[in-house]
């Protein structure tokens, strides 16, 4: 069974991989992009994903955290396809990109040249938020695969699901905002992040009931929900065709008329009837965020939905299909045999198992009426004890990071001027944070456990997995090393030159002037005055009017030019110094032609000039290079 | 097929030697190729200025608004804020601005199918019979979004772009109320539909966003000349640089001086001198953010 979805899936896949490959490289004019959100296809299909990808943690980490019981092997696949679904939803932001690899300029990181990232945009919010939701659901969905080998772990998934509570609403809450921030008339509207979180848990339903008849057994409660889910979506469309006058009647067809069909008994008892509920909701879903994506689709501005496109839409699909049932497949063939590995339930009907449990509890609840022993403070709980420690130090982390970065933002007078107005710009990413760096404590807690116990096995189980951290830890700061050192960037001689070709530049013009005034009364040539004139109008923008670099303008636009003290300048000699100047070196701008060689020689012993000022301690140094010097300079040009 | 390892290790030398290879050509080779490819006659930019021209939105939203004053970003200048204002009365919708803005800031021609489309690179464009472009709001939705910075404020008011930092989100391009931004699909270089008129102005790579610059090169030009001239005999009030003399290419071509480019905050200013007694209007949606280049119609 699930060798042949995962080949339908190859199938649908490999096409798929062609359309990819061909939108990178044409960029966005590949696909159907409307021209007044110039986003389309691929930002639609990342908003569906996003969306499924919500189901396993929904599903698992809020039924846990609420005590709501859900037997094992449900919860792993839904936590199997939130990770499957995440890769997808990671691939289509970044190959919307027109220029991909700049990716990593998103990232909220400092480079060497003072670069960030603007993070008071949405679209840093939701990689950030992504990236350690991504993060945090495979460590969740480790955790569970893992617990039964090592109880242990058991015991730390209850505050994971805590963590993950919060992210899961506020990942989508934040996707939801990429669009509500925005002036496209269609986007705006404040409930927008419930809408988006209604919209994604429906859909994340359908995925985990569409999966689930794939095992052969169902879950009531999930398609309950289902149901529910969709009178929530009914009454957002509502709302937004009162308030906005749009509706989208396929997308109401599909996952709110639909769904209704389970009250009849004939669909909701068989297999292929709940098949085609949970298709139709998620048809419906996709078709509704197609549509609110690309507001203006169907008018003449907008290119037609083409084969780019459904290669995109079955990438992702045939894509999901071979990952999730090849990760299903190796993880029944390898572990154990077949279904007992994910869960006791063998193929037979949930049913049985959910009156069971609702007898079991009935029968307890009975027994413990009259004595209140369900309810535990919760300060006094076990997750609140596991969690506290991390969680305040996350939000340490996350607080001083939230101050950092508002100290890097532009225009700052000083760095902490608009500290309030930069703060709620940044607490969206504020929770995200926080948990990524509660998890990481709750790891190392979990492998300090692990070492501690007298079982071996566990004690090379977690030296295995502490060595692996360690060499991720260490890809990732190369990685981050690379990227604050940055590249070398093309000179700006090889695309722009500095005079036009039919109107004479006024600067060419006026040094032309000057250069033949001095041509015509000799030696004095350039006096030191006009030398720093002409230091600050030509090289003070980056090396700064005294010769050190100028930081402000320089870590905005180039990299960190050289310094110019007296030990380089010497190092060099003054002929090289005046070739960099005339033709230019990695980041340097060429002058040749738009300094003449008087001018240039008078530049370099001016620079040396201020070297030997800089350099205080070699005061006798000081003292032989002095204004004479410059002049000196200047006029050896001219004997 | 059997392969030990000896075999395996040489295939995979041979495989890193030739990558040594490839990544040691000379590459000018290629980049002579594309240079060589035509680059279009002028008469093809005016053809589509033309036709840009016939698909124009006949008409524009407009609402009355303030002088535009200092900016209120941290960091902006309270000398130099620039901007436009465009006479209604005196524009009679001729488009020589825009072939003017297009030779003077090097924007490509599009692919036929995106002319058909309306989707023109113009930094220029008619709205309502009158010459229409970014606004440089001094509260710009543009800028808040941009994921990268590229979109980035000047102390002088003027929306500028980084083209080596953007990434295409296309993030501005969605939130521009007006969309007054040019996303570069296409390969202008490679397609052989860029020319560059103007050795001041780079060209711009596929994927990047592009719009009016408001002539940033004349300015900074102007401004590097300023410095370069300025001696001991300035008098004080002429010490700070304000961008007198400069005006934009569109300016320039008006034949009917209806662009008037200059800087509200400057008294000699001719934008402010001529603003002075008219009505000043903006676009509808962009009324609320501040903006530097505003319509001027009739007399207060």
């Amino acid at each position: 069974m699930f060798r042949y979805l995962m080949l339908a899936g190859l199938a649908l896949f490999l096409p798929g991989l062609y359309a990819l490959g061909y939108s990178v490289y044409q960029g966005p004019s590949a696909w159907m992009v409307d021209s007044q959100t110039f986003w389309g296809t691929p930002i639609s299909l990342f908003v569906f994903w996003i969306g499924l990808a919500h189901a396993g943690t929904l599903l698992s980490a809020i039924f846990l955290a609420l005590g709501i019981k859900l037997d094992r092997r449900t919860a792993l696949i839904a936590e199997l396809s939130t990770l499957v679904c995440l890769v997808f939803a990671a691939i289509f932001p970044l190959m919307h990109l027109g220029v991909v690899k700049n990716f990593y300029m998103v990232v909220p990181l400092l480079d060497a040249r003072g670069g960030m990232a603007n993070v008071c945009s949405p679209l840093v919010w939701d990689f950030c938020c992504i990236a350690v939701y991504a993060l945090l659901s495979l460590f969740f969905f480790a955790i569970h695969l893992k617990s039964r080998e090592i109880p242990l772990l058991e015991k730390y998934r209850k505050p994971m699901a805590w963590l993950l509570f919060p992210l899961v609403l506020w990942v989508h809450t934040i996707v939801s905002l990429d669009f509500a921030t925005t002036f496209v008339p269609q986007w705006r509207g404040a409930f927008f992040p419930l809408y988006f979180i209604a919209g994604a848990i429906l859909s994340g339903l359908a995925l985990v009931n569409l999966l689930l008849c794939t095992e052969g057994y169902r879950v009531r409660l999930l398609e309950r929900l289902m149901l529910v889910g969709s009178w929530f979506m009914i009454g957002f469309w509502l709302w937004e065709f009162l308030t906005k006058g749009t509706f989208c009647t396929s997308a109401f067809i599909f996952a709110g008329v639909l769904p209704q069909l389970r009250i009849v008994s004939f669909v909701r008892e068989h297999r292929t009837g709940r098949i085609f509920l949970s298709l139709s909701v998620l048809l419906g879903l996709f078709l509704e965020r197609y549509f609110l994506v690309s507001p203006t689709q169907g008018s003449s501005s907008a290119a037609p939905f083409g084969w780019v496109d459904m290669g995109l839409v079955a990438l992702s699909v045939g894509g999901f299909m071979l990952l999730f049932f090849g990760a299903r497949r190796k993880l029944s063939l390898s572990m154990e045999s077949e279904g007992t590995y994910f869960g006791e339930v063998d193929g037979s009907d949930m049913a049985m198992v959910e009156e069971a449990a609702r007898e079991a509890e009935a029968l307890s609840r009975e027994k413990k009426r009259g004595i209140d022993l369900s309810y535990i403070q919760p300060w006094s709980s076990d997750e609140y004890k596991v969690l506290h420690l991390p969680l305040l130090v996350g939000f340490a982390a996350a607080l001083v990071f939230s101050l950092w970065v508002s100290a890097q933002l532009p225009f700052a007078a000083s760095p902490y001027e608009n500290i309030e107005v930069a703060f709620a710009n940044i607490v969206p990413l504020f929770y995200p944070i926080a948990a990524l760096i509660a998890a990481g404590e709750l790891l190392l807690a979990i492998l300090h456990h692990l070492r501690q116990s007298p079982d071996s096995a566990h004690v090379t189980f977690a030296r295995r997995i502490s060595t692996i951290f360690a060499a991720i830890l260490v890809v990732f700061a190369a990685v981050a090393g690379t990227f604050y050192a940055g590249g070398a960037s093309r000179a700006s001689a090889e695309s722009v030159e500095a005079s036009p070709l039919n109107v004479e530049n006024p600067i060419e013009k006026y040094i032309r002037e000057m250069s033949n005034e001095s041509a015509e009364s000799l030696p004095a040539t350039m006096d030191s005055a006009e030398i720093k004139l002409l230091w600050n109008a030509r090289c003070a923008k980056c090396h700064g009017v005294d010769g050190r670099f100028n930081e402000k303008f320089v870590r905005e636009y180039y990299p960190v030019p050289q310094k110019l003290d007296a030990a380089r300048i010497d190092s060099l000699g003054l002929d090289s110094l005046e070739k960099v100047v005339l033709d230019g070196r990695v980041n340097m701008s060429a002058f040749r032609g738009r300094l003449t060689e008087a001018e240039i020689r008078g530049l370099v012993a001016y620079m040396r000039h201020m070297a030997g000022d800089l350099s205080s301690s070699s005061a006798g140094d000081s003292a032989a290079v002095d204004s004479s010097a410059v002049d000196s300079a200047a006029a050896g040009e001219a004997p | 097929m059997g392969m030990d390892r000896r075999e395996f290790i040489k295939s995979c030398s041979l495989v890193a030697v030739m990558g040594l290879l490839y990544g040691c050509r000379k590459s000018a080779v290629l980049g002579d190729i594309a240079s060589q490819l035509s680059v279009p006659e002028l008469k093809r930019f005016e053809d589509e200025v033309r036709l840009a021209m016939s698909q124009a939105k006949k008409t524009l939203d407009l609402v009355k608004v303030p002088t535009p004053c200092a900016l209120k970003i941290p960091g902006a200048s309270t000398l130099n804020r620039f901007g436009m204002a465009i006479d209604l009365d005196a524009c009679d919708g001729c488009g020589k601005c825009i072939l003017a803005c297009n030779l003077e800031n090097n924007v490509p021609l599009v692919p036929d199918e995106d002319a058909a489309r309306g989707r023109f690179m113009h930094w220029v464009e008619l709205r309502g019979n009158a010459p229409f472009m970014c606004a440089h709001c001094g509260n710009a939705p543009c800028e808040r979004v941009c994921p990268t910075g590229a979109a980035n404020h000047t102390p002088d008011g003027l929306s500028a772009m980084m083209y080596k930092r953007c990434t295409g989100s296309r993030f501005c391009g969605a939130n521009c109320p007006v969309q007054a931004r040019k996303f570069n699909f296409n390969d202008a270089q490679k397609l052989g539909l860029a020319r560059q008129f103007n050795r001041e102005v780079p060209l711009r790579d596929k994927g990047v966003m592009e719009k009016c610059s408001l002539c940033l090169h004349r300015l900074q030009n102007d401004r590097l000349a300023f410095k370069t001239k300025l001696s001991v005999a300035a008098t004080p009030e002429d010490a700070e640089w304000r961008g007198r003399g400069v005006k934009t290419a569109c300016a320039e071509a008006c034949p009917h001086k209806a662009i008037v480019f200059g800087n509200w905050l400057d008294e000699k200013s001719p934008l402010v001198q001529q603003t002075k007694d008219r009505i000043l209007y903006a676009p509808r949606e962009l009324a609320a953010l501040d903006p530097s280049v505003v319509f001027m119609r009739g007399s207060r």
